[in-house]
Order: structure tokens, then sequence, then C-alpha cells
């Protein structure tokens, strides 16, 4: 019996070559696009997850809150938190601090490089999250000072060999490390670290104070082991009794009225938190998750759609043989199985196609989502039965209606000579290709506003000129570097395509710290807590920010270090200066007086706000210098620098980058994900037309004889196209009528995420719904003009 | 006539189509008894009901009204599946379009209601080996019916409605659609099945199709309005 169905679904599958491909085709597309979504997902939702202690790891972050202000969230805490915790709560099973170190570089024997991902930890931190060393004693590797254990990656740059490494010394500018282990980093973590420095050298540069009691200096990462996951809330809940026996007092002796609260994030969600920020990665968009999963859902919904109609408007062609297997016997679970089975082949089919669809996108999806797929994952069981389910799936969703449908045929209808039944309900047809459009045009509508939001973004004026900056990334900590800056910047300066040279430790795009001060509010000194650039002369020009009222940083007036302060509009207004020049603000227990206003610019990305920011002359700041380019003959003059730089500094290597790129970096995994999704909205629209096309095609069949006699009666070609197209233009219509206010809701909340943002426009919609009429009907119509020019003899010949 | 147990009974069938608005009573009170062994042919002008009592008779419809008994069973209210399962077992079907499946060779077409039955492979292989013999198609078995001429379409038609050794044969104007050459041919081979102890039933508009049944049943307007006995076949079987 089953090889009875399996040659009857063949045999009908190579007859109806056009309908076969398009059903094929379509779940293929839908199939791969949902592979591929699946690698992205469950990658996004693994991290973390291959360290076995995962469950019962939390990290503790931070909230100061201020008398009248929002609480400001950290993901770091302070040290002082380290010890207070193994004081108060002897039952945990490890407490561990990172701090991150500025990227520096790395002698060793003839070969330097500039490294970054440099963080301070200890041997308790391998307890707590275990990385697999390929060499060295996890247990004990960080327990002498100077001690530094590297991952394979960087290893590689020094050694030709990983063993060869232990016992040798690589040189930073300050210190000096023994190389005492080499581990794989396994990734997928929110933690990345090019290598581990022992943090008792760290730590050996801090005082008592700052060590155990400086509650509000949050500069580390601070990481709770458990003794199992239910612990979490219980330990939340001590957290607060925690924060009032140290943090309180420390707070009253120092005359705040601030407040401070420690917040658990258990392990696994870190990935995924935009809330207290600061990480060492990017952190994912949990809402990218969901977004993807859902289009993954909607594609395979639209080719089971294709299915389900094209099987239902060709059921007259299969009613005679339901008829005949129930006249012999057949019982209708037998047909039902039979036409399920049919769409199980068919759908097994696409999902081979699939695979080798797959195989072959790899690369170019890995290049898009800057993912690193394996592509025998094919191989994987966990895989494989996630390949069968999509089958079962598919099979069933699409198989069963058009099994229930035509196992309910009566023989004694169907086997009528004269007359074969119509196909399908038509009207249950058209709701689901209403379906499947409104599908599309969500998604065509969402692109649509996505790329409008993206130039947007590109575009906007940011308060300074992005163009034609070239940023030197100075390796940090090198302090004879800074005396020699001011002979780099003339030897800069006396090439007329220089315009300018400043130089800063903070630059837009990069991650801010926030301070306490004490501002001026109403004639009193609140605390407030303020973004921070540390900048120098030239840093504004260099820049082209605006002033807008009091003056820039004066090299001839010799108190602006020490008593000047420039603020920008946001900060102005937060303190409700009316008059700004002149305000007190105490930072560092040094009085400052504000001499300038700038307008605001954008220091991040146009996600968030401005916020309130001082800029503070420090002219020895030399993180970064930037060099202001004339736009003429960029890439001598970038040569020019590069030669300056290495006469300079022989020892350093040089790393550069433009502050345009550097800017727009911050959009680019989500500009990735966006394009990503572009694709996935156009394969859905194409599997839609696919199944229009199809049915278009079945419709003309259907009414060919009609059509035979209208032309016999004069209509032209164009009436038939015409009135063949109108009914698939309707439902095109009904689909952008319901589309629209979907799309519309949906896209404000995403747009919501940016606190800079275009409107929503209703050409938007009518764009999209143009377009989407267009391709519905150059599908349909090409089916209507081949129906259209039949001869009319033959055309009423055939039944 | 000795006693002979009936293989259906049918007492004041109805069946009416109920369409949108219009109601057409196919069949007012139809009573029929079909023996063991007969050979019965409806006869009347199109549209009278014929089509319909065959359909009730072989269980593909069932009646609105009156009962009907299979083999001494009542099934007027049997389920779908009872009666798929008294179908399979018991009844074979030819009709005037053959109705065979396109996509299914000649062997395959046959087999079929052996399948249905769950005949081992072997045993299948053999019964449709048997009656592609009886019915001379053999040569044509990996044919697909397009391929065949009617004659040769109505003696598939022919091979897979008996390959299960039903005790019934129904027949829908099984020569309507063929020449007479090949309609006498079709006929031949349903006498000889009856001859061989296998009731049959046929709807025939022909006269000469007729003489080869026990007994006319003549319907009008979803009537019976005369039977007659086929003097000539019961001398014939007499003898
Ligand atoms: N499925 C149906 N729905 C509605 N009316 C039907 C249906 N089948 C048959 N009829 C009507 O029932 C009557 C008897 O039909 P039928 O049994 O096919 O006649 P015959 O086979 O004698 O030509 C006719 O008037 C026909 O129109
Ligand atoms: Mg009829």
């Amino acid at each position: 019996m089953l090889q009875n169905y399996f040659k009857i679904a063949l045999r009908n599958l190579v007859r109806n070559r056009v309908y076969s491909a398009i059903n094929i085709a379509g779940l293929a597309i839908g199939v791969a696009s949902c592979i591929l979504i699946f690698l992205y997902v469950k990658d996004e939702l693994s991290y973390e997850s291959h360290f076995t202690n995962a469950d019962r790891i939390v990290r503790v972050a931070g909230e100061i809150k201020l008398a009248s202000q929002e609480a400001n969230k950290f993901s770091l805490s302070p040290a002082a938190l380290e010890p207070a915790l193994r004081r108060d709560f002897p039952d945990i099973e490890h407490v561990t601090q990172l701090v991150q170190e500025r990227k520096q570089t790395v002698w060793y024997k003839d070969k330097s490089f500039n490294e970054d991902q440099l963080v301070f930890a200890d041997s308790s931190f391998f307890h707590v999250f275990d990385y697999p060393f390929v060499v060295g004693d996890p247990n004990t590797a960080l327990d002498e000072p100077q001690t530094i254990v590297l991952s394979e990656e960087m290893a590689a740059r020094y050694f030709d060999d990983p063993a060869q490494a232990i016992g040798e010394v690589l040189k930073f500018s300050r210190h000096s490390y023994k190389v005492t282990g080499v581990y794989r980093d396994p990734g997928h973590s929110h933690i990345r670290a090019r290598a581990f420095l022992s943090r008792s050298t760290h730590d050996a540069t801090l005082d008592e104070e700052e060590r155990t009691n400086q509650w509000f200096a949050m500069g580390r990462y601070t990481y709770v082991l458990l003794q199992s996951p239910e612990q979490i809330p219980v330990f939340q809940e001590k957290m607060d009794a925690f924060a009032q026996r140290h943090v309180i007092p420390w707070i009253k002796e120092h005359e705040s009225d601030a407040s401070m609260r420690f917040v658990l994030q258990p392990l696994r969600s870190i990935h995924f938190d935009t809330v207290y920020g600061a990480d060492m990665t990017a952190p994912g968009n949990i809402s990218y998750v969901y977004i993807f999963g859902a289009v993954a859902v909607f594609l395979l919904l639209i080719a089971c759609i294709n299915y389900m109609n094209l099987a239902t408007a060709r059921s007259a062609k299969r009613a005679k043989e339901v008829g005949l297997r129930k006249v012999v016997g057949a019982f209708r679970s037998q047909i039902i199985g039979q036409f399920i089975g049919e769409s199980l082949l068919i759908t097994l089919i696409a999902v081979v196609l699939a695979l080798a669809l797959v195989q072959t996108l790899i690369p170019a999806f890995n290049s898009l989502t800057g993912k690193n797929f394996d592509s025998n994952f094919v191989l994987q069981p966990e895989f494989l039965l996630i390949v069968l389910a999509i089958v079962v799936f598919v099979g069933v969703v699409a198989g069963s209606y058009p099994a229930f449908f035509l196992s309910n045929f009566k023989p004694a209808d169907v086997l009528k000579s004269d007359q074969a039944p119509k196909g399908g309900s038509a009207s249950l047809r058209r709701v689901l290709v209403v379906v499947q459009f409104t599908i599309s045009l969500i998604m065509i509508i969402s692109t649509i506003v996505v790329f409008t939001q993206m130039h947007f973004l590109r575009n906007r004026n940011l308060g300074f000129n992005k163009e034609q900056i070239m940023v030197i990334d100075v390796p940090g900590g090198d302090s004879t570097l800074v005396k020699q800056l001011p002979s780099l910047r003339q030897q800069l300066l006396s090439n007329p395509l220089i315009e300018k040279v400043s130089n800063a430790n903070d630059i837009p795009a990069e991650e801010l710290s926030k301070h306490m001060m004490l501002a001026e509010l109403d004639g009193k000194m609140a605390e407030r807590t303020f973004q921070i650039m540390s900048v120098d002369y030239d840093f504004l020009d260099v820049m082209g920010i605006e002033l807008k009222e009091g003056r820039n940083y004066d090299r001839r007036m010799k108190t602006d270090e020490t008593e000047g302060v420039i603020v920008n509009e946001a900060a102005a207004r937060w303190m409700g200066w009316d008059n700004p020049i002149g305000k007190r603000i105490e930072y560092n227990d040094r009085d400052l007086q504000v001499i300038g206003v700038v307008k605001d610019f954008h220091v991040q990305s146009l996600h968030t706000k401005v916020e309130p920011l001082v800029l503070k002359l420090r002219p020895q700041s030399a993180g970064y210098v930037l060099v202001r380019l004339k736009p003429e003959n960029m890439a001598s003059t970038v040569r020019f620098v590069e030669n300056q730089w290495q006469a300079f500094d022989p020892k350093h290597p040089m790393e550069y980058f433009f502050m345009d790129e550097h800017f727009d970096k911050q959009y680019r995994a989500e500009a990735k994900m966006l394009t990503v999704f572009g694709y996935f909205a156009g394969l859905t629209i194409l599997i839609a037309c696919l199944g229009l096309f199809g049915l278009a095609s079945f419709t003309a069949e259907q009414r060919t004889k009609e059509i035979g006699i209208r032309k016999v009666l004069g209509s032209s070609t164009s009436d038939i196209v015409v009135l063949l197209s109108k009914d698939f233009a309707v439902l095109v219509l009904i689909a952008i009528v319901l589309a629209s206010p979907i799309a519309w809701y949906g896209m404000d909340k995403w747009l919501q995420d940016f606190a800079y943002r275009t409107e929503l426009n209703w050409w938007t919609f009518a764009l999209a719904g143009f377009a989407a009429l267009l391709i519905a009907l150059v599908t349909v119509s090409f089916q209507a003009v081949k129906a259209a020019s039949l001869d009319p003899v033959k055309a009423i010949r055939t039944q | 006539m000795n006693k002979v147990a009936n293989i259906i009974e049918a007492k004041q069938l109805e069946k009416k189509y109920v369409t949108d608005t219009v109601e057409t009573t196919a069949l007012a009170g139809v009573d029929l008894r079909i023996a063991k062994g007969e050979f019965v042919a409806v006869m009347g002008p199109s549209g009278c009901g014929k089509s319909t009592l065959l359909n009730i008779l072989g269980l593909l419809d069932s009646p609105s009204g009156g009962t009907l008994t299979f083999l001494g069973q009542d099934i007027s209210r049997a389920s779908e599946r009872q009666r798929a399962k008294l179908r399979k077992q018991n009844l074979g079907f030819v009709f005037q379009s053959f109705n065979l499946i396109d996509e299914l060779t000649v062997e395959e077409n046959i087999g079929l209601p052996l399948a249905y039955l769950g005949v081992p492979r072997a045993e299948a292989q053999r019964r449709v080996e048997e009656a592609m013999e009886r019915m001379g198609i053999a040569h044509r078995r990996s044919h697909f019916p397009q391929q065949l001429s009617g004659g040769q379409q109505q003696r598939v038609a022919i091979a897979r409605a008996t390959v299960s050794n039903p005790s019934l044969i129904l027949a829908d104007e099984p020569t309507g659609n063929l020449d007479s050459v090949h309609g006498r041919e079709v006929m031949a081979l349903l006498s000889e099945l009856n001859e061989q102890g296998t009731t049959v039933v046929m709807v025939t508009h022909s006269p000469s199709d007729a003489e080869y049944a026990h007994r006319i049943v003549n319907l009008f307007d979803g009537q019976i309005v005369t039977e007659s006995i086929n003097a000539r076949k019961h001398a014939a079987e007499l003898l």
C-alpha cells in the first residue's frame, strides 16, 4: 500500500511539474531560511551555556541614586564589594572580580603588538568560570603577581607553540608578566579576554581605603558563584540589608543624600541586558531573537499556505482517485494518511534541497551576520532532530487541510461521469492569499522603515563634524609619550594639509565614564553624576563642536586647567542654569567655574539621548591623537602622519581609524541584523508570489473555456487580463489595509528604541503597498496574458 | 425456485437531494430484493434514479428513508467506516466511464482493492495475474489507462471489480461508452462471472444488454413501475 501511495505521489509530482516546482521551491526556501534563523537564534541563546556553573553564577550590578536624579545603573561594582561579600556570606562558594585594562603595547623579543581586551583576574575566577586550559594549571596560574594567562589566539602571535609560552616574559609598558598558562577562548560569553593578568598586580596600586571602602568607585565586574540556582532570589533579598550595613554608613560619613543598591544578574541573562550597559562585548538584542523567530515561522507558514492552496485548487484532479479508493473500500483515515504522507514526501524533498541550499549559503550568511557557523552542523543529532521536527510540522500543517478536504469527497458525487467537482473552497484560498500578502507587506513596510531610520541615523547632524578626522589610538600608560606630544603636534602641523591636532582621552562612540560631582543648584551645591570627557585645548576645533556661549579653553589662561570647566547644553538645561557662565562645579576636591557651554553633540549612538556632559581640560590626555585633515590628498597626508608617528615613536605599532567609520560602527551589528531581515522580507514576498503564480495559472486553466467564449463574443486580450487580475488585485488591496496598522504599530514600537528617530510616513505604506500590488499583478498577468492569447476555438474545445 | 438467501433487501427506500432551495426526490419508496446468484438489470429513462439506487445498494451513499439489509444485516444507519469495510469485502463496481486511476498502471489499478484488504503481496500478485489473464489484458500490465482503448479500460475495470472475489458486482451503464463489439464483450464477461456464482446488478439503457439478465426492473421517477422475468435466460438456465 505504501508503495502504491509513493508511486502515485511521485507520478503526480512529475506530471504536474510547475506545481511541484512551486511547492518544492517555496518550501525549500522557507525551510532553508528557517534553518539559518534557527542557527542564529540558537547561537544567540547559547551564551555562557558552556560554563559548567552557568546556572548558579550571578553578576552583581550596582545602582546609585542621587537625591532627585534617576538611578544610575552600572554593570560594574566597587572593589570593596568582594571582601565584604566574603565576610558576610561564608556560604557562597566564590566571589571573583574582573578589572579591565586599557589597550597596551606588548613586547616579546623582536615582536610587538597593541593588545586590547586585557583583563585583571585572580585564580578564583577560573573556579567560577571553567575556561579550558591548553597548558598550565588554572588553580594557581594567577596566584603570583605579574603573571599572565594567554588566549590561544594571543599566544600564537608571540609563540609557535603554546607550550613554549610557559615561563616566558611579556613586556608591557609598566610591568612585565610571566606566562603561566594558555587557554582556549570558549567564545559565546559576555566576557571576552585576550589575556588574563594577575589582579594582585593591579590591586597593589590601590590603597587600603580604595580597596575596602570606596563604595561609589564602580570599576570592576563582580561575579558570585552560589550553591544552587535557587539561591539567587534568596541572596538578592539579603543584598538590601547588605547595602544598609556597608554602604549607608559610608554615605552618611560623606554627608551625601545618595543611596545604593545591588542587583544580581543571572549569568545567562547578561548577554541580552541593555539596562546596565558597559560590557566587554556588545550586548545581543533579545527582540531580534523574537523577531527572527517569528520571521522563520512566517516564512514556513507562507510556504505551507502555497501548498494548501495549490493542493486544494487542484483537488478536482484528484477527486476521481479519492472516489475510486473509497469505492474499493478505503477508509477515510487511510485517505487522510495518504495525502499527509504525500505532503511529508514533498516536504522531505524540499528539506533535502533546503539543506543543500543552507550548505552553499552558510559562508554568505556568516559574513552577513558576523557569526561563525560551521557547515557540518548538519551532522549534529540535535540538528537532525530539528529538521525532523520541521518536516513533520510542515508536512502535517500543509498536508492536513488538503487531506481532510479531499478525503471528504463522496464517491457517488465525484464519480459521476458527466462533471468534475469544483476545486475546493475558493474563499478559503482567498483568505490564505490575504494572510500571505499581509505578512509579506508587514515585512516590506518594516524593511523600508528600518532602512529609512538607518539612513536618518547616518545622516543626522551629530553636532560635530565626523568627516576627515584621523584618530590615532595610543596604547595607554606610556608616560614618555605624553611629554613628547607637543613636538609631535608641531611636526604634524607643518604639513599644510593638516588643519588641527588634538589629544584627548575620550572620543565619541567609546564608553564614557560617569562621575559624581557637586553642581550649583539654586545657589546651593547638589550631588549630580555627569558624563566626563578629558580633552585638550584643540579638541573642540578639531571636532568641529560649536560653542553656544562663553569661550573655549585657552593656553594663555593658566587657571583653565585647575579652575575652568566646559559643559554641554544638556548639562546647563538639567541644572536649570539660565546664565551658565560662572556657575560652580566641584569635582575631585577642586572648585571649577563654567567658562563655556558647547552645543549638544552626540557622543553615543542615536539610540540614547545626549546626556549632561562635562568636558574637562587635561592637556596631557594621551589616549587618542586626533588629526583633522584637509579633504585633498588624504591618502598621502595619512602616510605623512604615519611616517611622523613612526619616527616619533618607533616602539609602538601605530593604529589609526577614521572618526566617521568609528562612529558608524556602532550601528554595524544592528545594520547587519536589519540587512538579514531585509533579505528574509524579500524571500517572503518571493514565496508568496510563487504561490500566486500557481494559483493564477490554476484559475486561468479553470476559466479557459470562459475566456474562449468571451473572446468569441469580442473581448480583447486586455479585457481578459483585467478580468483575471482584478480578483487578485482586490486580495492584495485587502492585505494592504490589514498590514498597514499592524506594521505601523510594530515599527512605532521599534523606533521608540531610538532617542532620535524618523517619523512614520504614509508614503512608506503607499510605496510598500504599490510595490506588492505591482509584483502581484506582474505575477498574475503573466498567466493572464498567456490565457488571454489562446486561440478561442481551441479554448472552447478544451474542457 | 428454491429458497435462496437474499443478498440485498431494500424496503421503501427514499432518497432526497437538497441543494440550496431545490429538493429533488431521486427515489420515492423502492422495494427490491436481490437474491444470491441473480443477474438483475435496472432500466429507465435518464434522471429516473437508477444511479442513485445503485449507489445506495452499493453502500456508496446512504438513503434518506427506508431500510436496507445487506447479507441479513441492517445497514441503513451504518457508519461510513462500516460501509467501507463491507464494500471492500463484498462488492465490486464497474462504471460507465471506467474510473481507473490515471497515475497507476493496469496491474496497479487491479491490485488496489487487494491492497486495502491487506492481502499479502505474493497472494495479491497471483490474483492480479489471474484476473488479467481472465480479462485478456496481461500483455498491457504496465500500461497506463490513457494508453488503452475504451474496451480494454473497461476490462481492466472489471478485473479490478472481481479481483477480490466479491459476492456482488454493481455495474452502472458498463457499455455506455463502448461500441457494440466491445459492449458485447463486456456483457459476455459479466454474464460469465454471474454463471460462476457472482450476483450482478447492472444499470443499462440497452435492451440487448438487458437480455443477459434474469430479471429486469423498470424505474420511473424514483419508483419501480414494472418488474419482469427474462424468460429466455431462465429457460436457458433451467436446461
Ligand atoms: N448529488 C446530487 N445532488 C442533487 N441532485 C442529484 C444528485 N445526484 C442526482 N441528482 C438528481 O437525482 C435524480 C436522479 O439522478 P440519477 O440517479 O443520477 O439518475 P439516472 O442515473 O437514472 O440518470 C436526477 O433528477 C438528478 O438530477
Ligand atoms: Mg445514471
